[in-house]
């Protein structure tokens, strides 16, 4: 059964990811007073990519052919892992919040070294951006997650979910504050404006694709969209289970499926009009934002201490 | 048998030693005695050692040489360990240097010598049961070490050499204080005698803390580390791998023994567990940020394991707060994880080392800027460096990821059940490990990025041959049980935990669960071989995907894209382009460093206005006693000197004259 809803997970994932992007993108247009296209077009965009002839900057090796494949597996195995319509995770042994950080670590060091390997000084300045991203988001992001977990008393992203859902935390302050926190560097790691730029490229998150063209684009395209899918989800299976199903019979999965697609959705739109909302700050500056957010953190375990 | 395998071990690697340096004349015979044979007797104590790992312990016992002092060798399965970990470094040492000690025309006999006792020395440490032989052997360690590390002469390693020399007896005068201690109280060298003894808190904590500083500078912990990338660097690079993979964790084996074994019946305080809990979290985090700085490889990896000390002393750390909190399954976790990243560490790091000799061998240079595209003239070391960085960079699914995972439950468990003061001290602790393991991600995208990556940018790596057979191989070897440690870990950690519940006494503690390391507290659990195969599955459902949708036209290559201008190499990203933005992002850290080395500077300056002093001293006497008889032997002196003119002919005249006139006395008288 649980095979079963890992390959499900794995293949909504897929399909419901350009869907997500698209919806983002027509968000975008229309809070720019543009007509936009449809929710549809990362779709037109995939497809058309993938019949497209390739091309290679010819100082490039097998890391970089490697890692638009590679990157596609790790949301795989992330999108196996992290629960989504149930409170469990589908395979326990993928669901430690370690596991998670250092998953995405695994991709965050291909994608930046295959940026490098390109040898293109617009892709290798993304590439290092995308590191450093990395450096200053990740401290937070396992602090807040250590929180919470010694709230659950597991790292496990299943007890984790499951003792927010039944309210069974011992300090609800530390809890809310961590998920402040979480949900902040989450949303850096989704490379939105104010970190990031999405629209343009050879800046932080599109910049080390400056290489990539055809089939290997079209798989990147994907596995990016995915990687949005899989953090948000990954926030919502720990500070936001509601909905999810605690025992598994056919009403519950299917009121799991619906809940899930309904916060995916509002958690989007809610980064699409924050997005759309605020400046983007300077590449220099972010060192004090995320210190901000590392400061949120820090409270909640504060918090923690003190117990409430 | 175990002892004796380990015993023949031990001969041959003398034996080697010294046929090598009696050899010395004829290059290619004494390495290949000296390589042979070394490789030979670490295959041995291979053996040995992983009998001892898996076992329930050996030891054995004579009088030898002094009467105070028994010659007491013990192979538990803590020993073992070390011994397997060195064993292996030492064999694929030995195979590298069959071609690496080509670039030392002269002196291979010397290094093969030096290399095999430094080998049996290191091994006698480990297995040494008694407080004098263990020191004798330690300092044989620290001095077969030096005369490698200053192997070239030249006055870069001579300088690193001293550094190194100074700093391991500054940790050698701490640990012999430690030793002495527990002798006096126990009133005999044996380790057996220190087992039982029962200090009072105060006089542990004397011990631990002397002990902790002292192994810690072998270990090269942070306020003590500036020997080590001086010194590694230096050494050849099969002995850097030797040293940084191996002889550095005996400092982490004699902080255990110590802690856990030797005051094992004294009992550990808290405050122990997180004293090293702060100085690992120093270490790790620092260590890393300074190796961001390096462009020149073999400092960058040197700086490198400043930064995995500081990971191992974490669970080092969790063990000793587990043992003072009486919880032995909290102790087991934390010495499991510290085991299991000793392992993991000396296997990637050798690797990596291997890898930094393997460039240093084609390219002529340590410097990562003057390297550049060199995975597509040396494919075999790129991906074995490429498997070593991602390895180290606790990637999943290699072996520094599981230990790391075991680290971060370790802290966890002591953060869950500590109570609140080891809980902020945990919680800060795998914070930095957060940190760390980050950076180390960014680090190594910069080492393999910057020299294997790219177009070349000097014409000697444009011009890079790959490495002969023997390099390739041993290369090859440590990337592959690097590989195996990761995705074997449900077999190996088990094999740590029998270790750790033998060392403390502890009931088996359950680190596995089928194809997952668990948590033996929680149960929270992570699978490699699963993430392993869901990896493959994913990127060939992407293959297949590729190949179906594509037209399948053929690709083209081009120049990167520079914004329409033509693209140069002086464009690429070098090790500079990394270094220069994590410092503006941890410009404190930077400056701390800078605080650091004075405060180092300021411990040499006080060794220095010390030996001042001493010389200021020195005259006083002198001026009294010394000089006036010493002005009267220079007047003297001087008055001789009127005489002695200088010439031949004058000398002659005056040995004449005066053999006249004791001519002339002898007759009158």
């Amino acid at each position: 059964m649980s095979v079963f809803l890992a390959i499900l997970q794995v293949v909504i994932v897929t399909l419901v990811a350009p869907l997500i992007s698209g919806a983002t993108r027509l968000i975008r247009a229309k809070m720019h007073s543009r007509k936009g296209s449809d929710v549809f077009q990362d779709y037109r965009d995939i497809a058309k990519l993938m019949t497209r002839q390739e091309v290679r900057s010819n100082t490039s090796s097998f890391v970089a052919r490697v890692m638009p494949v590679l990157y596609f597996a790790v949301m795989v195995v992330l999108a196996c892992g992290i629960p989504m319509i149930t409170i469990a995770s589908p395979v326990p042994l993928l669901g430690d919040i370690i596991t998670v950080i250092y998953l995405l670590a695994l991709s965050r060091f291909f994608f930046s070294l295959a940026a490098v390997d390109t040898s293109s000084a617009y892709a290798g300045r993304g590439g290092l951006r995308e590191l450093i991203v990395g450096v200053l988001v990740e401290p937070t992001m396992l602090l807040a997650l250590f929180a919470a977990a010694l709230v659950a008393g597991s790292t496990n992203m299943g007890a984790m979910g499951l003792a927010v859902a039944t309210g069974a935390v011992s300090a609800p302050v530390a809890t809310f504050l961590a998920a402040v926190a979480f949900a902040l560097a989450c949303y850096v790691e989704l490379g939105k404006v104010p970190f990031d730029m999405a629209e343009a490229e050879q800046e932080l998150q599109e910049g080390p694709l400056a290489e990539y063209s055809g089939p290997s684009l079209a798989l990147l395209k994907l596995s990016m969209s995915m990687k949005q899918v899989i953090v948000v989800s990954w926030f919502l299976a720990i500070f936001f289970p509601f909905g999810a199903a605690a025992t598994l019979n056919f009403g519950t999965f299917l009121l799991g499926i619906v809940a899930w697609c309904l916060k995916v959705a509002v958690a989007f739109a809610v980064c699409a009009v924050v997005e759309n909302s605020v400046m983007r700050t300077r590449y220099k500056l972010l060192g004090t934002q995320t210190w901000a957010i590392f400061g949120v953190s820090v409270l909640s375990f504060a918090f923690l201490i003190v117990g409430v | 048998m175990i002892i004796s395998l380990f015993a023949a071990s031990v001969v041959l690697s003398l034996l080697a030693g010294t046929l090598s340096i009696m050899l010395r004349a004829r290059d290619a015979v004494a390495k290949g005695v000296g390589c042979w044979m070394g490789a030979a007797a670490a295959a041995l104590s291979l053996v040995a050692g992983f009998a001892a790992m898996v076992g329930e312990g050996a030891r054995a016992s004579m009088p030898f040489l002094f009467p105070f002092a028994a010659f007491t060798v013990q192979l538990n399965p803590l020993e073992g360990v070390l011994v397997c970990v060195i064993s292996v470094l030492a064999l694929v040492a030995f195979v590298y240097g069959l071609s690496y000690f080509d670039e030392y025309p002269g002196k291979v006999g010397r290094a093969c010598m030096f290399m095999n006792y430094f080998v049996a020395s290191m091994l006698l440490v480990i297995t040494a049961d008694n407080a004098f032989w263990f020191l004798v052997f330690f300092e044989l360690m620290s001095l077969t070490s030096y005369f490698l590390v200053t192997l070239e002469e030249n006055p870069s390693s001579i300088k690193g050499g001293l550094t190194y020399l100074v700093m391991a007896h500054i940790g050698f005068v701490m640990i012999m204080m430690s030793f002495l201690v527990m002798s006096v109280k126990a009133g005999s060298f044996e380790f057996s005698a220190f087992r039982t003894l029962d200090l009072s808190p105060a006089l542990a904590s004397v011990c631990f803390v002397l002990a902790f500083f002292g192994f810690g500078a072998k270990a090269g912990i942070i306020p003590l580390h500036s020997w080590l990338p001086q010194a590694h660097p230096e050494a050849p690079s099969n002995v850097s791998a030797l040293m940084s993979g191996g002889m550095i964790k005996i400092g982490v084996f004699g902080i255990v023994k110590v802690g856990v074994d030797l005051l094992g019946a004294s009992g550990a305080q808290l405050w122990w567990g997180l004293l090293v809990l702060v100085v690992g979290a120093v270490s790790s985090v620092l260590g890393v940020v300074f190796a961001l700085a390096e462009h020149d490889v073999k400092r960058l990896l040197a700086y490198h394991s400043v930064e995995n000390i500081g990971i191992i002393l974490l669970g080092v750390g969790v063990c000793l707060i587990g043992s003072a909190m009486g919880n032995l399954v909290l102790a087991g976790l934390g010495l499991v994880a510290a085991l299991y990243h000793t392992v993991n560490h000396a296997m990637f790091k050798g690797e990596l080392f291997l890898g930094a000799g393997a460039l240093l061998y084609s390219v002529k240079t340590r410097n990562m800027e003057l390297m550049g595209g060199l995975v597509r003239r040396m494919p075999w070391t790129a991906g074995c460096f490429l498997i070593g960085a991602l390895a180290i960079s606790a990637i999943p699914p290699l072996n520094g990821f599981a230990s790391e995972w075991l680290t971060y439950q370790s802290l966890f468990e002591a953060a869950f059940l500590g109570g609140r003061v080891p809980m902020v001290f945990a919680v800060l602790a795998a914070v930095a490990l957060a940190i760390t393991g980050s950076l180390a991600v960014t680090c190594f995208v910069k080492a393999y990025g910057v020299s294997f990556s790219g177009a070349p940018r000097s014409q000697a790596a444009a011009e890079a041959r790959e490495v002969p057979l023997p390099m390739v191989v041993s290369q090859v070897l440590l990337a592959a049980i690097c590989v195996a440690l990761g995705l074997g870990a449900p077999l190996f950690v088990p094999v740590m935990a029998h270790v750790a519940s033998f060392t403390m006494g502890a009931p088996a503690i359950v680190a596995a669960d089928g194809a997952a390391i668990q948590n033996a507290i929680s149960g929270t659990a992570v699978s490699t071989p699963l993430i392993a195969v869901l990896l493959a599955v994913g990127a060939l459902v992407a293959v297949v995907a590729v190949r179906c949708f594509a037209k399948g036209l053929a690709p083209k290559t081009e120049d990167p894209w520079a914004c329409g201008y033509g693209s140069e190499t002086s464009m690429e990203p070098v090790a500079t382009s990394f270094a220069s933005d994590v410092s503006m992002f941890l410009s404190p850290l930077y400056r701390l460093r800078e605080v650091c080395t004075a405060a180092c500077w300021g411990v040499a300056h006080f060794f220095q206005k010390a030996t001042g002093l001493a010389r200021w001293m020195e005259p006083q006497l002198d001026r009294y006693l010394v000089d006036d008889v010493a002005h009267g032997v220079d007047v003297l002196g001087g008055l001789a000197q009127r005489i002695m003119s200088g010439r031949m002919g004058a000398y002659v005249a005056y040995i004449v004259v005066a053999f006249v006139v004791f001519l002339v006395l002898a007759v009158i008288l």
